[in-house]
């Protein structure tokens, strides 16, 4: 019962930073912005639902492979907005084709 | 919660006709790619409502994630030769609307016109009708599922789905071990590989994260391998996942990776086709019939199989990206 009561907190906790990232990545004017907005917001919204589903976890085993996807999404998720980021500074905006 | 999911299934559904519409719909060719990515990961969402995991686990593999960078690569090649082409030749003069190849033109790129509408519209609902009644009238079966779980104790291995891939219809997955080699014969045919147009990024951020990175796709390719015979995975979702670290390496690093050596390359990438073939024709031989085997060896048999098969797999899909033959081996 403590058990579901956390997953379910924890997990609405993780969906309003999703919200957030989310809204930010739509709303912000510029690349740098949108990035903190996402990547931030994704990272503890992730975490948040990680440890949520970690209350549901039938095992260590499950809760080592729930924590794995959490570990490897950070550094796939800064790898990404790093190289996002460089190629703004270096490059400019992106441009459409249209 | 029934509900619950019944409304969860209709957003996924409304999700991917809205993101395939976007797709098709989208002038812009990056965004098109970007659109047919998500499209791939909604669709494993979709698999995995269906309770076929395994194919969500190819679908987000190879249909999103390696179909994504094969698009991508293509994407940036082809700028690349428009921007030679454009740069060639300045004067190009405005193609003329009336001339011999104009409805050829007009072909490649319509303009929009609103009196395509209702036609389209009428053979999209006759299409789609003719679908729905054939569907309707599917008489209910069972499928083949009591089939194939009678005969799991023969098949060597403890999952019905690889059972059914490498041992009821091995014929099925053979082919398709084939038709991948085919790809990047057809591929290498075209002409030698020239360098990826790619863009390596400067820094220590991306070769630290691939450090990491690598190795644990390789572990992860590995008991997706292993885990095969018991439980969702196999062949093409682990050699996906190898290849997609190779795509990596290729992508971080596209001026400084040695050149493959040409007989391991080759011998590596037709490993899975030829262990296939030789194991089918021996039991042919044998007397079990083409593609079969004696009872006692099926799990050690197909368990061979899949590991060349999976090598095959990630080297055939990294050799598709780097696309062509690798230069300096006429030999």
């Amino acid at each position: 019962m403590i058990a579901n009561t956390l997953t379910v907190l924890l997990l609405l906790a993780g969906l309003v930073f999703f919200a957030a990232g989310t809204a930010g990545l739509l709303r912000f004017p510029d690349v740098y912005s949108r990035l903190h907005a996402l990547t931030k917001a994704d990272n503890v919204g992730l975490g948040l639902v990680v440890l949520g589903l970690m209350f549901q976890a039938s095992g260590p085993a499950d809760i080592l492979k729930l924590l794995l996807i959490w570990l490897l999404v950070l550094a796939a998720g800064t790898t990404a907005a790093h190289m996002v980021a460089q190629r703004t500074w270096t490059h400019g905006e992106f441009e459409s084709d249209r | 919660m029934n509900g619950l999911l019944v409304l969860f299934d209709l957003v996924l559904l409304a999700g991917i006709v809205g993101v395939a519409w976007r797709c098709l719909a989208s002038t812009d060719l990056f965004r098109a790619v970007v659109l047919f990515i998500t499209f791939g990961l909604l669709l494993a969402l979709a698999w995995v409502r269906l309770e076929a995991p395994d194919i969500a686990l190819a679908e987000a593999a190879i249909g999103a994630g390696i179909t994504g960078a094969l698009l991508l690569v293509t994407l940036e090649r082809l700028r690349s030769i428009m921007a030679e082409r454009r740069s060639g030749r300045p004067h190009t003069p405005p193609p003329d609307p009336t001339g011999p190849h104009a409805l050829l033109r007009a072909l490649h790129d319509p303009p929009p016109e609103r009196r395509t509408f209702i036609p389209a519209l009428s053979f999209a609902l006759v299409v789609g009708g003719l679908l729905v009644t054939a569907l309707w009238h599917q008489p209910h079966s069972t499928g083949l599922e009591p089939v194939v779980d009678a005969h799991m104790d023969i098949s060597g291995v403890d999952h019905p789905i690889t059972a059914v891939l490498l041992n009821f219809r091995a014929y099925d997955t053979f082919l398709e071990l084939a038709i991948v080699l085919i790809a990047l014969l057809g591929a290498w045919s075209l002409g030698r590989h020239d360098l990826i147009p790619a863009r390596p990024a400067p820094g220590p951020i991306l070769p630290g994260t691939l450090r990491l990175l690598v190795p644990v796709a390789i572990v992860t390719g590995v008991y997706v391998l292993w885990a095969g015979s018991h439980a969702p995975g196999g062949a093409f979702q682990a050699g996906a996942i190898l290849g997609a670290a190779g795509i990596l390496l290729v992508l971080a690093r596209p001026r400084q990776l040695p050149m493959a050596p040409g007989v391991p390359l080759r011998l590596g990438l037709t490993a899975g086709v030829a262990l296939f073939l030789l194991v089918g024709l021996y039991g042919l031989v044998a007397g079990h019939g083409f593609l079969g085997y004696a009872d006692a060896w099926a799990y050690p048999l197909i368990l061979l199989i899949e590991v060349a098969a999976t090598l095959s797999i990630a080297l055939a899909l990294v050799a598709l990206f780097v696309a062509g033959r690798p230069a300096g081996d006429d030999a």
